[in-house]
């Protein structure tokens, strides 16, 4: 957190995002530049773009996967070409694949370039939900794409054309080759990381049960068929015996629609693939509390909840920010008189072990009776509206005159701008040495503080 | 007697289905010959039920069994395609003896398939009815009392059922059978091998053996016999020699062993091996952790498992959901508009048999997938939050308005893709019905637009959007929209929440924070429009512009025959379709990545302000402000105060400072110095000491941070 003044121009954490989009398709960016007006001036996009990039660039490991990127794009290019020139449905299936792989090595290009930033105001936690997003954005990109495949498969269907065997087999070995290749010759931190953790596609179960079984007959694979194998090259070898199988049946039988069928499977296939990492993802996007931590969770709480003075936790949140940090907050609800700060370090140096990014607010009831319901009337603790609750309490007006005494207090905090916040500030501290009070008079209190806060409101 | 009745009505049942069964399976010998007959139709009601629950419920055993039900299907396709069948009907006149087949072949003409591929049909046909017939019998025999007695009095009834039909055909047709020995030998033959030894035999197997093992074992043997027998026996040149003179004509050329039969065969036994070994039971219970920390689970099925309803009651219960709200009221009428109309389209389609209109209908089933998504992302959003989701779902709608963005973003590429190719090679264009349809598909969504422009539009009534041409500016006059009281309403398209901020911040600039107030109450409930039913309308719009695309160019083609026109037509809309589809995934990546709202940046470097300028309070460490949806903002915060100060006070004001610009849910933790010095105590990591203590060093840094805050 120290590191505020060594974050990069704000320009480019304002900016970064557009690098992502932009490398998400790939098409012009230029038109779209008045999207971000507060670019104020100084430099204008693409040379913050090309300026990251050059960085990114001077690294041994960005030059690397820039070098792959270059073989993939080609690759894939030639690919296409022969795609157009087989007319072949099904190799264009498994051409998608390596479109995929081009999003996965920008994935990784953005990950080099996420382990340089440091967190911005513009982006308080960090830049490594980029990566999330990115993977996301390419898994979603592939299946969408994979979509449109079955789609132009069915119209495919109703109208079925020749296909041209001649270069299905080298490109079918090409795209495997590329594929294979971007798989393992380059340490995708994000991507990996998504494959280890998410569950497994359905063609790996099959694969598993498939090795599983294979190993009650030949003992001696079970070092290379157990562990779970990589779902990538499952779905290239998976394509690559299918596209085979429709060259020799268009061959042998000129049965065209084998084609068209076997694109419908590998497009079934990117699917299930990718289907899970984008849950995964898609799950940490959507702030969620990854499950298999649930029971740590709780059973940290619970140890916490033994804690002297500790009454309840509420509002618990915790949220996977990236791949593998936690951030969360929570409201710790104490007794009277218990030590705030001794409590807030218990549980923090509890909770931290998990949870990295965490804040916890320590909440006393009635902690200076005048101003209680001042804060559990407003809506900063969740509450909805109690002000006709309250207002059907506030009977007596001696009460309503005592704390309309307390409310003339001046304000607290040191410069005095003509501020609209003065009535929700609570009265000095003279009030808190009364500990006993009915519940008549604090509700009387809440009421005055409530119409005080409604007077904010009006003003 | 009497109440033996309905017993006896049962059994008669029994025995007509068992014999219509019979029947269908004989049917079938004659037409796929003995070896195809035995593949399809002798297997075990076991393999098959396993079959069915694999594929169709969600416990059907785990991945294998569902290989095996598909390798069992791709044994009845290898069947069905690769077997050779070069001959179309033989001979009609001489199989048209029975009603039943002159159906058939009826039937079998009009698909267009052999008399072959016709038996395998059937044959797999009878093969459920089979299964079904048995497990029904089960339960009668259970009834009746014992399986053999069900058989017996089954047999009898059918004999009793079949005996006119037989006599009458005995009686009518002169048959060519000599004398009664010539019949009486294979009669006895088949009543003892099919129904006497048949039954027995199978009975004493499963009495002794395992009932899957009896079905493995079987299957097994009956198919070897069958291919040993049909290489053997079946062979043109060992038919000479063995069979009768009088059944040379059954065996033809039609029914010799094929390359498909053995490649099915292999199949079939893979499958049946399959479909019957036990399922391992341990499915998902195994749940651990790397050392990394990663977790190690598979796929919990069980766990996951609900209690069932029924159809018609999950329907009705999310109907009454959707119809809750406006939003997804809208969706769900919208989208049973457009697929009343694709069903139109498709029917018309098929009737006509039309190409172009049944591709089209198509089409409009695949931008249906984006309104269904846009559906359950508006339904899903309004459930409770859970352990899980502990904010609430309010952010899937963020999440699918991503995912449209990312949708539209693959149709123009693809639709761009597609217009280059044909601006090098342009394809012969059909315009025949062409401008009917897209005026229609051009109607329908039009009535798209207008529903769902009231949804999030409220500000921006000027812009016309049934103007494809004009949809740009109308689409940036509708994303400016929801802040267009402080930008003035002039309606340039750059579009996006920057711009609403952009004019937010030349606003307050410095006045007092009343006007900022004022201001946020005033904008917070437009500004927090849907971002979900922005997807949903960028994809109705970019349809529109489709047909208004299609229109144009059909009218150019066939008025002036300028064929260029097509391709250009499809790049300007995917040109338009990119350009408007940015503003929204922009904001949307924004939502997903935590970032700190940049409409907000004025308040919240003024709230610092207030909060580091508190009595008490030294300094303030990791505030995070971020878009939770794009309506609503959470704020977390660390502040350091001094010994003296009460940490409730200072949670109270800063709740209450944050409370003015809009922001309701703040966590704020308060640190004293006593607190490090208990989190050494506790043996917490040193660099929370080594912030504090730098924190308190380097009081100006938060100088530097307010400086970085105001320059978002």
């Amino acid at each position: 957190m120290a590191n505020f003044h060594s974050m990069p121009d704000l320009i480019s954490s304002s900016v970064s995002l557009k690098v992502e989009d932009d490398r998400k398709d790939g098409t012009k960016y230029n038109t779209s530049g008045p999207i971000y007006p507060f670019a104020q001036g100084s430099k204008s996009f693409p040379s913050t773009v090309i300026k990251e990039i050059s960085q990114i660039l001077q690294l041994k490991e960005g030059k690397k996967i820039m070098m792959f990127l270059g073989f993939n794009t080609l690759c894939t290019v030639i690919l296409l070409t022969w795609c157009h020139s087989t007319n072949s449905m099904a190799l264009t299936a498994f051409t998608y694949l390596t479109i995929f792989d081009i999003f996965s090595l920008l994935t990784c290009l953005l990950s080099l370039w996420v382990q340089r930033q440091r967190p911005t105001p513009a982006y308080s936690f960090g830049y490594e939900r980029f990566e999330v997003l990115a993977v996301f954005a390419s898994t979603m990109l592939a299946q969408l794409g994979a979509f449109f495949i079955i789609k132009e498969s069915i119209a495919c269907l109703l109208q079925q054309n020749e296909v041209h065997t001649g270069r299905l087999l080298l490109g079918t070995l090409l795209a495997c080759f590329v594929h294979l290749i971007v798989t393992f010759g380059v340490k995708n931190r994000a991507v990996n990381h998504v494959v280890e953790a998410s569950s497994s596609s359905w063609l790996q179960e099959h694969m598993t049960d498939m090795s599983e079984s294979l190993c009650h007959i030949v003992p001696g694979l079970s070092k290379i068929l157990l562990p779970r194998l990589n779902p990538f090259v499952i779905i290239a070898f998976a394509g690559g015996i299918s596209l085979f199988a429709v060259h020799i049946l268009i061959d042998t039988k000129m049965y065209y629609s084998a084609d068209t069928w076997v694109a419908v499977c590998i497009a079934i296939m990117t699917c299930g693939t990718l289907f899970p990492m984008t849950i995964y993802t898609g799950k940490i996007l959507l702030q969620t509390a990854p499950s298999h931590i649930l029971g740590q969770l709780d059973k940290v709480l619970r140890e916490a909840s033994t804690l002297d003075g500790v009454l309840e936790f509420r509002n618990e949140h915790f949220w996977t920010l990236s791949f593998g940090t936690l951030a969360g907050s929570l409201q710790v609800r104490v007794r009277r008189d218990a030590d705030e700060q001794l409590v807030l370090a218990h549980v923090f140096s509890r909770l931290s072990s998990l949870v990295s990014v965490l804040t916890i607010q320590i909440f006393k009831d009635d902690w200076t009776r005048a101003s209680t319901y001042a804060m559990v009337g407003s809506p900063a603790f969740g509450y909805q509206s109690p002000i006709p609750a309250l207002s059907t309490r506030a009977q007596s007006p001696v009460d309503i005159s005592l704390s309309l005494s307390s409310f003339q207090s001046p304000p607290q905090y040191k410069p005095p701008p003509a501020s609209s916040f003065v009535g929700v500030v609570p009265p000095p501290k003279r009030s808190t040495d009364n500990t006993r009070t009915s519940t008549l008079t604090s509700a009387g209190r809440g009421t005055s503080d409530i119409a005080g806060f409604s007077s904010v409101n009006l003003s | 007697m009497v109440e033996c009745l309905p017993e006896l009505f049962r059994v008669i049942r029994h025995a007509f289905f068992g014999s219509v069964i019979s029947f269908l399976w004989l049917f079938g010998l004659t037409l796929c010959g003995p070896l195809r007959t035995i593949l399809l139709f002798e297997h075990s009601d076991l393999v098959i039920i396993a079959g069915f629950s694999a594929l169709f419920t969600s416990n059907g055993g785990g991945p294998a069994k569902l290989r095996g039900a598909v390798f069992f299907i791709l044994a009845v396709l290898a069947v069905l395609l690769f077997d050779h069948d070069d001959k179309l009907h033989n001979d009609p006149d001489h199989l048209h003896s029975t009603f039943v087949s002159h159906v058939f072949h009826h039937i079998i003409t009009n698909v267009g398939w052999s008399d072959h591929k016709g038996g395998v049909v059937l044959l797999s046909i009878t093969l459920c009815l089979q299964v079904g017939f048995n497990s029904a019998s089960k339960k009668l025999s259970v009834d009746i009392g014992g399986s053999k007695r069900l058989h017996a009095l089954s047999t009898i009834m059918s004999t009793m059922l079949l005996l006119p039909w037989a006599v009458f055909i005995y009686l009518t047709r002169e048959s060519d059978i000599e004398s009664w020995v010539y019949i009486l030998f294979p009669l006895i033959l088949v009543i003892f091998f099919m129904f006497v030894f048949d039954y027995y035999i199978e009975a004493v197997a499963v009495n002794h053996l395992h009932p899957p093992s009896v079905a493995l074992v079987g299957t097994l043997t009956m198919l070897t016999g069958a291919v040993f027998l049909s290489a053997t026996w079946n062979h043109p040149l060992m038919a000479q020699v063995t069979t009768l003179h009088k059944m040379k004509d059954i065996i033809t050329e039609d029914h010799v062993l094929s390359g498909g039969v053995v490649f099915s065969v292999i199949i079939m036994m893979f499958s049946t091996r399959l479909l019957l070994a036990p399922s391992r039971g341990a499915r998902g219970s195994f749940i651990g952790y790397s050392p990394a920390g990663l977790p190690l689970y598979s796929i919990a099925g069980d766990a996951l498992q609900r209690t069932t309803h029924s159809v018609f009651m999950v329907l009705k219960n999310g109907l009454r959901q959707i119809l809750e709200e406006s939003d997804s009221r809208k969706i769900f009428y919208f989208l049973c508009i457009n697929l009343a109309f694709t069903f139109v389209e498709l029917t018309y389609g098929v009737w006509t048999n039309s190409l172009g209109l049944i591709s089209d209908g198509f089409h409009m089933l695949f931008d249906c997938s984006a309104l269904v998504m846009g559906l359950y992302a508006a339904v899903m959003s309004r459930w409770k939050a859970s352990r899980i989701f502990s904010y609430g779902f309010d952010r899937v709608e963020v999440l699918s308005g991503f995912i449209n963005g990312l949708f539209l973003i693959v149709i123009g590429i693809f639709v761009f893709a597609e217009a280059i190719g044909r601006l090098f090679e342009p394809p012969e264009i059909h315009t025949e019905r062409l401008l009917t349809v897209s005026v229609m598909g051009l109607l329908v969504n039009l009535t798209g637009i207008f529903v769902f422009k009231s949804a999030h539009g409220h500000s921006h009534g000027g812009h016309g959007h049934s103007h494809g041409g004009h949809s740009t500016g109308g689409h940036g006059g509708h994303i400016t929209g929801g802040h267009g009281h402080s930008s003035g309403g002039h309606g340039h398209s750059t579009g996006g929440h920057s711009h609403g901020g952009h004019g937010h911040s030349h606003g307050g600039h410095g006045e007092h924070s009343l006007w900022g107030g004022e201001e946020h109450s005033l904008s917070q409930p437009q500004g927090g429009h849907n971002t979900n039913m922005e997807g949903v309308f960028l994809h109705v719009l970019a349809d529109t512009l489709g047909s208004v695309g299609v229109i144009i160019s059909t009218l150019l083609i066939e008025n002036f025959g300028w064929n260029i026109a097509d391709p250009v037509c499809s790049l300007f809309i995917a040109t338009m379709i990119l350009l408007s589809v940015f503003p929204l995934l922009k904001e949307t990546s924004m939502v997903l990545l935590l970032r700190t709202p940049t409409d907000m940046k004025k308040d919240i470097s003024l709230c610092l302000e207030k909060v580091s300028s508190l009595e008490g309070v030294l300094t303030y460490r990791e505030p995070h402000l971020w878009w939770h949806t794009s309506a609503k903002v959470l704020a977390a915060l660390h502040v350091q105060v001094t010994p003296e100060t009460s940490e409730q006070k200072i949670v109270a004001q800063i709740s209450s400072i944050f409370k003015e610009i809009g922001i309701t849910n703040v966590t704020v933790q308060v640190e004293k110095e006593s607190y490090f010095l208990h989190l050494t105590g506790l043996g917490a990591a040193p660099d929370q000491m080594f912030d504090f203590t730098h924190n308190l060093q380097h009081q100006n840094q938060s100088e530097s941070l307010f400086s970085g805050v105001k320059a978002i």
